[in-house]
Order: C-alpha cells, then sequence, then structure tokens
C-alpha cells in the first residue's frame, strides 16, 4: 500500500477522532452534534430491535423495484430510439425537455394520480430512472462508430445479428453508465419521498428523528444509507465488469476485480473449522429457545474474521519465509502470483483481527463476562500453540489442544450467545465434531512424521511412532462417527443426524490409505480429504439438527 | 463476361451527395487468382473503389459485376475488430453470420489463430494486442470466411515499418499457400503494391482514372529484399512514382491556387 493510500484513511478517520474529542471537551454542543460514539450505539441499538434492517429491506424494495420498472423500458426504448431515426425524433425531444426537471417536484402530482402508498414511491423512482436510461441509452447508442456496422455488413451479418453483435455491445458500456447514474439518483430520490407520506424506510427514520430531535439516530440513519449507497456502488460496478468484459481486461492478462480476488485468495467458504461449531451450537440452543439471529451472524462473522485473520498472517509470515510456491492455494498463491502484495496481506490480516476483536468485545458487552474468560483462554492456546518455549504443537498437545478449543469451546460459546448458561449437553454433543476437527491436525502431521522426527517437532504421531499414529488416525475418525451413534442412542441428539452416515465410505476410504501409504505425497489427499471430511460431517450434522427443530 | 474474370468495373462513376466526384468512367477487371494493387495520390477515390464492392458504397453512374455469387472479404485500415469480441468470435465473425455452430466457429478460430501465430491470444480482446497482431487477427477474420476476393483497405499503413514488412511477407505467404485466390489492395505505397500485385493499377488524382496498368516483372519466388533488389522492380517503381508524383504536384499547385 502506498502512502497516499494511507492518507486517504487517514484523514476521515481524523475527523471522526477530532469530531469526538471535540465534542467530549464540550466544543461542541453534543445535543446538537452527538459525537461518533453515540451515533455507533444509537446505530446498535437500531440494528438490534431490527428496526433498521426494516426500513433498508423497505427502502431497497422501492429503490429495486423502480429502478427495474424505470431501467428495462428505458433500456429497450433508449436503443430503439438510437437505432431508429423515427422514434429518435419521436423520443429524444420529450426526454430532453422532461430530463431536467427535479423529479421530486413531481410527488405531488404522483400523489395526487397514484395515490399516498407504495405505487406512488416506486413510481416517482421509476420516472426518473426511465428518463434518466433512456437519455445515457441514446447517447451510447448514437456514439457507436459507424464503421462497426460497415465491418458486420461485410461479412454478412443481417439486421439482427448486427443488432446483437455491434450496437447492443458498443452501446452497453454507456448503457451501464446510465444504469450507475441511474441508481444514484434512485438512491437519493428515495430519501427524499420517504420524508413525505411514508410510515417507514431510511428517509422515514431520518425525518422522524428529526421530529424527536433524535440527533444521533438521525446520522445512524445516514450512515446506513450511504452504507447502502457504497454497496450499490460496488454491486453495479461488478454488473459492469460482468457485461463489458473487454473495458476491464488490461494489456497483460484478464484481472479479476478486487473483489473477487480478495473472496479467492482469503477463501473465507473454506473455514468449515470457524463455521461449523457456531452453527451447532446456535442449533443446539435453538431446540429450547428462539433463535437470536442478529448473535449468531455477528458470532460467525466474528469466528471467520479471526480465522481468516490467523491464515492471512500464517501466509504472511510464510511468504516471508519463502516457503510457498505461486501454486498454492489462497493468499499465499496470489502473493506470489503478485496479485496481492505483502502488505496488504498483512494489514488485512491486522484489520481481521480488528473485525474479530471488535465483534468479540460486543458479545462480551451483551452476554457477560464467561464469553470473555472462554475467548481469553481460546486466545492464550492460540498463541502459545505454536510459540513460547512451551509450544503446545511442539510437545504433542497440538491434537488435544485442538480437541478441545475447536470443538466443545467454541459450540459452548456460540451456545451461551443464545442461552446464557454454561450446559453440559453442549459440551458432549459437540464430540464428534472434536474428533473429526483433531483428525485434520492429525493427518497433517501423520504425512509429515519423517520430517517432524528430523526437526526435533514433538508430535502425537512421532511419539507413537507410524503404526501408534496409524491407530490414533482410525480412533479420531472412527470416534468422530461412534461418538455420535452414542448420542443418538442416548437420545442426547435426536436421530436425524444420523444423515452423517453418508459420509461413512469416504472416512473408511481414507483410513484405508492413512493405514497404507508411507509416501508423504500419497498423504497428501488424505489430509485434504479429512478436511473435506470435517466439512461435510460437520454441516449434515449441524442440518440434523435442524430437521429435529420441525419435528 | 470472360470466365477467367471474377470482379468486373464497368464505366464506374460515384459522385457523393456534396457534389465530390469520387470516380468516374473506372473500367478495371480482376481475373480468378488475381493479386490486384490499387496505388494513387491520397484522397484519389482507391478506397472508394473498394467500398463499392463491398457494397458500403453505391455507384452513380456503371457499376461493378461479379462472374458469380462470389464470397467476399475485407481487411479494414487499423484492423476495425469488434473490441467486445475475442480473437476467436473476431476471426470466425464471418463464419457465425453465415450460420456456422459453434463448435465449428471455434475450430475455425483455432485452426487460423495457430497459422497467425495467435494461438496464445484466443482468448484475449484485441485491445490487448499490439498493432500488428490486431492486423494478423483481422486477415484471419477476412481469411476465415475463404473469400472468392479479399479486399484490403490500407490494411498495414497504420503499422510501423518492421511489421508493416512482417505483414507484408505473411499475405504473400498466405497467397503462395493457396489460401487467399483474387485480391484487391488499395495502398499508397508504391513497394507494398510491387511487392504483394501481380498488376499494379495506378489511379489519378480525383477523380480516378486509371492512368497506368502495370504488369511488373518482378519474380515472386524470391524473398522481399531479393525482389527489391530486381532491375525490374527498381524500374516499375520509377515509372509509377514519377506518374503519381506528377498527380500530387499537380493536385498540390491545385490547392495553392485555390
Amino acid at each position: 500500500m502506498t502512502q497516499s493510500r494511507w492518507l486517504t484513511w487517514l484523514s476521515p478517520l481524523l475527523l471522526v477522532v477530532l469530531w469526538e474529542v471535540a465534542v467530549q471537551l464540550n466544543l461542541l454542543n453534543r445535543v446538537f452534534i452527538p459525537p461518533p460514539s453515540e451515533v455507533v450505539v444509537a446505530l446498535v441499538k437500531a440494528v438490534r430491535d431490527g428496526s433498521m434492517q426494516h426500513d433498508v429491506v423497505v427502502s431497497s424494495q422501492r429503490i429495486v423495484l423502480g429502478f427495474v420498472i424505470g431501467a428495462v423500458p428505458g433500456t429497450l426504448l433508449g436503443i430503439w430510439s438510437g437505432l431508429n431515426r423515427t422514434v429518435l425524433a419521436l423520443v429524444r425531444p420529450l426526454a430532453t425537455m422532461l430530463y431536467p426537471v427535479p423529479k421530486i417536484a413531481l410527488l405531488p402530482l404522483v400523489i395526487v394520480v397514484l395515490g399516498i402508498g407504495e405505487v406512488s414511491k416506486v413510481a416517482t423512482v421509476a420516472v426518473s430512472v426511465f428518463l434518466m436510461v433512456v437519455i445515457h441509452t441514446i447517447g451510447g447508442v448514437l456514439q457507436i462508430d459507424q464503421r462497426y456496422f460497415e465491418a458486420a455488413r461485410v461479412f454478412g451479418a443481417n439486421q439482427r445479428t448486427i443488432f446483437r453483435t455491434v450496437a447492443l455491445p458498443a452501446s452497453l458500456p454507456a448503457i451501464v453508465e446510465g444504469w450507475k447514474l441511474a441508481m444514484g439518483f434512485a438512491l437519493t430520490l428515495i430519501v427524499g419521498v420517504e420524508f413525505v407520506g411514508a410510515n417507514d424506510g431510511i428517509g422515514y427514520r431520518i425525518w422522524q428523528s428529526y421530529e424527536l430531535y433524535a440527533i444521533a439516530d438521525m446520522m445512524a440513519a445516514v450512515c446506513v444509507i450511504a452504507g447502502l449507497g457504497w454497496v450499490v456502488t460496488v454491486v453495479l460496478d461488478e454488473v459492469a465488469r460482468l457485461l463489458v468484459p473487454w473495458r476491464y481486461t488490461t494489456v497483460k492478462e484478464s484481472r479479476m476485480s478486487v473483489v473477487r480476488t480478495w473472496w479467492g485468495a482469503v477463501r473465507p467458504w473454506s473455514y468449515t473449522a470457524a463455521i461449523v461449531p457456531v452453527l451447532l451450537g446456535a442449533a443446539i440452543a435453538a431446540q429450547q429457545v428462539g433463535l437470536n439471529w442478529w448473535l449468531l451472524i455477528l458470532a460467525l462473522i466474528g469466528s471467520i474474521a479471526i480465522q481468516g485473520g490467523t491464515n492471512l498472517m500464517n501466509d504472511y509470515y510464510d511468504y516471508r519465509k519463502g516457503t510457498d510456491t505461486p501454486a498454492v492455494k489462497g493468499t499465499g498463491g496470489a502473493l506470489l502470483r503478485g496479485e496481492l502484495t505483502p502488505t496488504q496481506i498483512f494489514w488485512a490480516g491486522i484489520s481481521a483481527f480488528a473485525i474479530g476483536a471488535a465483534i468479540g468485545l460486543y458479545l462480551v458487552s451483551v452476554t457477560g463476562p464467561f464469553i470473555f474468560w472462554l475467548g481469553l483462554c481460546s486466545v492464550a492456546v492460540g498463541y502459545f500453540y505454536t510459540a513460547g518455549p512451551f509450544a503446545l504443537a511442539y510437545v504433542g498437545l497440538g491434537e488435544i489442544a485442538v480437541f478441545i478449543f475447536m470443538g466443545p469451546v467454541m459450540v459452548l460459546g456460540s451456545y451461551f450467545l443464545q442461552i446464557p448458561t454454561v450446559a453440559w449437553p453442549a459440551v458432549w454433543v459437540s464430540l464428534p465434531v472434536a474428533f473429526v476437527v483433531a483428525a485434520i491436525l492429525h493427518a497433517n502431521n501423520l504425512r509429515d512424521i519423517d520430517t517432524d522426527r528430523i526437526n526435533n517437532k514433538r508430535t502425537l504421531a512421532t511419539i507413537f511412532g507410524r503404526d501408534g499414529a496409524r491407530i490414533e488416525y482410525y480412533l479420531l475418525v472412527g470416534g468422530t462417527f461412534v461418538s455420535q451413534w452414542v448420542l443418538v442412542a442416548l437420545g442426547v441428539a435426536p436421530w436425524p443426524t444420523l444423515v452423517t452416515l453418508v459420509m461413512l465410505p469416504l472416512a473408511w476410504k481414507l483410513m484405508g490409505i492413512a493405514g497404507r501409504e508411507v509416501d508423504p505425497a500419497a498423504l497428501q489427499p488424505v489430509l485434504r480429504q479429512t478436511a473435506v471430511l470435517h466439512m461435510r460431517f460437520g454441516l449434515l450434522y449441524v442440518l440434523g439438527w435442524v430437521i429435529a427443530l420441525w419435528m | 463476361m470472360d470466365s477467367g474474370v471474377v470482379v468486373d468495373f464497368a464505366h464506374l462513376g460515384v459522385t457523393y451527395a456534396n457534389g465530390v466526384v469520387a470516380l468516374s468512367d473506372l473500367s478495371l477487371t480482376i481475373a480468378a487468382d488475381q493479386a490486384v494493387c490499387v496505388v494513387g495520390p491520397s484522397g484519389c477515390g482507391k478506397t472508394t473503389l473498394l467500398r463499392v464492392l463491398a457494397g458500403l458504397e453505391r455507384a452513380t453512374q456503371g457499376g461493378v459485376q461479379l462472374s458469380r455469387p462470389a464470397t467476399l472479404a475485407m481487411v479494414f485500415q487499423q484492423g476495425l475488430l469488434f473490441p467486445w469480441l475475442s480473437v476467436a468470435e473476431n476471426i470466425s465473425y464471418g463464419l457465425m453470420t453465415r450460420g456456422a455452430t459453434p463448435p465449428q466457429c471455434r475450430a475455425a478460430a483455432r485452426e487460423w489463430s495457430e497459422r497467425m501465430g495467435l494461438q496464445r491470444f484466443i482468448d484475449a480482446y484485441p485491445h490487448q494486442l499490439s498493432g500488428g497482431m490486431q492486423q494478423r487477427v483481422g486477415l484471419a477474420r477476412a481469411l476465415a470466411v475463404n473469400p472468392d476476393v479479399l479486399l484490403l483497405d490500407e490494411p498495414f499503413a497504420a503499422l510501423d515499418a518492421q511489421t508493416r514488412v512482417l505483414m507484408q511477407e505473411l499475405l504473400v505467404d498466405l497467397r503462395r499457400q493457396g489460401l487467399c485466390r483474387s485480391l484487391l489492395l488499395v495502398t499508397h505505397a508504391i513497394d507494398e503494391a510491387l511487392l504483394v500485385g501481380d498488376r499494379v493499377v495506378v489511379l489519378s488524382a480525383r477523380p480516378g482514372r486509371i492512368i497506368a496498368d502495370v504488369t511488373p516483372q518482378v519474380a515472386h519466388s524470391q524473398s522481399f529484399d531479393e525482389i527489391r533488389a530486381q532491375p525490374a522492380f527498381m524500374q516499375a517503381f520509377t515509372t509509377i512514382w514519377q506518374l503519381i508524383r506528377h498527380e500530387v504536384e499537380a493536385q498540390l499547385r491545385e490547392e495553392v491556387i485555390l
């Protein structure tokens, strides 16, 4: 990241800090200008009681509906006008004449005609989107270089083919640009429309906060609409990349968009070890109480962020040590292919930890100190896993640490968020997941048994020897299934969780390979497939609990 | 019409709507498997000649006749590839419009990209290629339809000098392989016309009339450097240059007076 990139982050941050300080020092009157911290509190409150989500959904629906109703015919009419002189002569003067009219000025008229309900709000958005899209589309079609039409004709294209292969793609960049502008406009417009005669929506929320003099609530809503605008921009940029790919490829190679590069590099969907225990804890709790989705989603994001941060930091240090190759998946590979820079990875890791920590602290503030101690222990174990004089992973305690902390502890934590009691059943129920997550680590140690011996790295595998290590793998994978059957037999886990039986063949195959092979290359698939087993077994196990909810 | 004749321009005249006379009373025939190059001062109506044949411009007198339903294809100045289509889609464009299935198009694109040394760029977009590479795609797009007559409108004028020579050699080489039959190339470069053409037609300044029809007695079997060194090449070059020079000077005088 260059210095100027830093500065672009610094100035808004500085503004927020100055603002906060100025209010805290009473330089600004907090009645009129509440500090950012109060805005955040107001935002969290509105999100927790669900009213903010409701307003966002309502406003989004109006925007999206109005946009579609306006943009689809607008695009079609625009293309038609661009290609046909008669239609152009009819349409363009009207569009040009109506275009400068501020659309919000039409709202009273629209209300008179269509009433004050949803229809008038959507219609106002649709009309302005329509006009904007028509004008941009006409412009896009008219600016096409006529020589492309000639080339197409020389090569035997008929009217339909010319439309499909020249007129449409050549005008698409301008059309998409028009969509973007119209969408931005729709966002502005909906707020104004909701100021007047609405009972919900972001604009209504802003206006109502103003009337109640709840400035912090008002600012929270403004932040949300700004965020919505940002999301819309990102989405439309992605749409543009999809529809107009030839505009976005650099000379060197087809370049993935920033979002896709990060998504592909960070691979959040592969973090099943972070996802499965959280889902399981929530699923168990849901058997007794209604689910608090908000806390579950926060816990998931936090858990993924922590694992993401760990992975990013590992990749960063591996890169520094030079152990990865470009073929490696994930950020390590992206680093070496030059798609991402080490500094980006480092700060992404720090940001992920920061997100995880922020969510963690919030969860502590909501549910009490138990989560705090649980989290502190986890962080300590995470740190001492490979660091310090008594690194757990190097004295043969790795499997046990992983078994406890990526099994019962995480499940219990997620359960505790839903029902703030320490429930032993949650611990028992987590055992199958604990076995299979430990099996992943052990598959790694089994593969590396010889090199670990040379490097004096003590794992259970090097302590037990190859035969013992094989038996340990059988026990861990077997334990996954057997422990679950015991739970079902005892009535602790519901019988639909037995859907996990479909994973038995894979487990059997893996045990076969682990018991046969010595070569690390042949054992590599065992490691990868054990991770797959963990993911599929875990998700099916959770599915079983979810099915049980309806029985 | 003579059975060996593919294209027959008869007393062709083109007057634009603004009154400019681009061509007047021009008669020219192109025989099967003949490479005809048209040179002339700029603005003499060379390109108009091609555009009439391609059906992009209408004759105001006389006209052009094809001996049979002939397939035409054109290589444009600066390539004029479709920027939104990949190299493969550009190459197979003429096949696609004629109803070829996607697998057929893909196969043709692969064949032609290999022939043109483009196989690494088959999925690239035109703007990712250099000018020379783009014009190879333009050539492949035209030849992929297996045209009876290939029209080339100043195809290499926008390229740098070295690339231009390589492209001219490529074109001659494709003709030797029999991949390109009759050819009508419009250019302002006399050496290009002599290197590529079996026949060189010299046009006067506007309105374009034929002032010379030269069949250079150069041996095309040799390399370009050897052809250039032949006395026949030098002589033909000088003759044509004197004719064009006269026209250009006349044009300049006229402009000064105006």
